[in-house]
């Protein structure tokens, strides 16, 4: 029984290796380009918005957590810094096509249609519930 | 699925070149950085291929079906939720075990009510919103993202049936 799994998940494995490696390559390449290139660019703030925008499309987590850090610390509503991590949270391009290839076009496509909302949603609900205690949630950040 | 992994070596390999004619080490990085992502993961990884294999045999069809199968409604709904919540890892750990459960038999709102809890409400992103944006703010967001993994799977439910 043990050995029935182990196989079975081991070739469900080794078909999904090739692509599994595939994706690793694009994520370390990915990372690897944001912060020779585009981050120092950004850094050096000689492309503006257009750098934050690639950069934020691209990034994993810890390209955006930082960026959403210093935007909500800046000034930013609370609504907008609620939207913005939750599309990213939501919609990643370095990951979009590992779901497609892993879960079937069909279901990605639903999953990426019905949650269209969600950002938008969640950033009017925060803004009206809590929109007023923005300075106390900008106290308890770290930064 | 050899259309995917053909799609991805295709992006990948576009990229190794453009780091390439780069020439300043993006290249040996990216690699490198890869390579960590993996060693990282790859415990993770055998875990949750152990476990995709586990669903295969033990034909947990039935089970799956009753629990968070299409006509599980609410309860399919909420059990996602709480599935998505938990699963550990990122996406290279948890698209396989979701696509185990949904070849099994979960229903379309079920999972899609369990990627999106695992993407809002998930260990990783709170992982990170933690430290960076403040318990405030993470308690406000996971809190109002609480309603999310059931109104998209409901969403899906009524619009894809």
């Amino acid at each position: 029984m043990v050995w029935a799994s182990v196989i079975s998940g081991g070739k469900t494995m080794v078909v999904v290796i090739p692509l599994l490696i595939a994706a690793f390559l694009i994520a370390g390449l990915v990372q690897s380009l944001i912060t020779n290139d585009l981050a120092t660019r950004w850094l050096g703030s000689s492309s503006g918005w257009c750098g934050i925008a690639i950069t934020c499309m691209a990034g994993g987590p810890y390209v955006y957590y930082p960026i959403a850090a210093v935007l909500l610390h800046a000034g930013a509503g609370l609504g907008v810094m609620v939207a913005f991590i939750t599309a990213k949270n939501l919609w990643s391009l370095s990951r979009l096509p590992l779901e497609i290839a892993l879960l079937g076009t069909h279901l990605t496509f639903v999953r990426v249609i019905v949650t269209l909302f969600l950002p938008p949603l969640l950033g009017i609900l925060a803004e009206a519930l809590f929109g007023k205690q923005v300075e106390s949630i900008r106290k308890a950040m770290v930064v | 699925m050899i259309i995917a992994t053909a799609t991805l070596w295709a992006v990948a390999l576009g990229l190794v070149m453009y780091a390439w004619q780069l020439g300043d080490g993006s290249l040996v990085h990216g690699i490198e950085g890869g390579w960590g992502i993996m060693r990282r993961t790859i415990l993770l990884l055998i875990i949750a291929f152990l476990i995709v294999g586990f669903v295969n045999v033990l034909s947990l069809q039935d089970l799956v079906q009753k629990w968070i199968g299409p006509q599980s409604g609410w309860q399919g709904l909420i059990l996602g939720e709480g599935i998505g919540m938990l699963l550990p890892g990122g996406p290279y750990v948890v698209f396989p075990l979701i696509a185990s459960l949904y070849q099994a038999g979960a229903g379309l709102g079920p999972a899609v009510a369990l990627i999106t809890s695992w993407a809002v409400l998930g260990s990783v992103s709170v992982t990170f919103e933690l430290p960076f944006m403040g318990w405030r703010f993470t308690a406000v967001r996971w809190g109002l993202g609480l309603l999310a993994p059931l109104l998209t799977g409901l969403l899906a439910l009524l619009l894809f049936r």
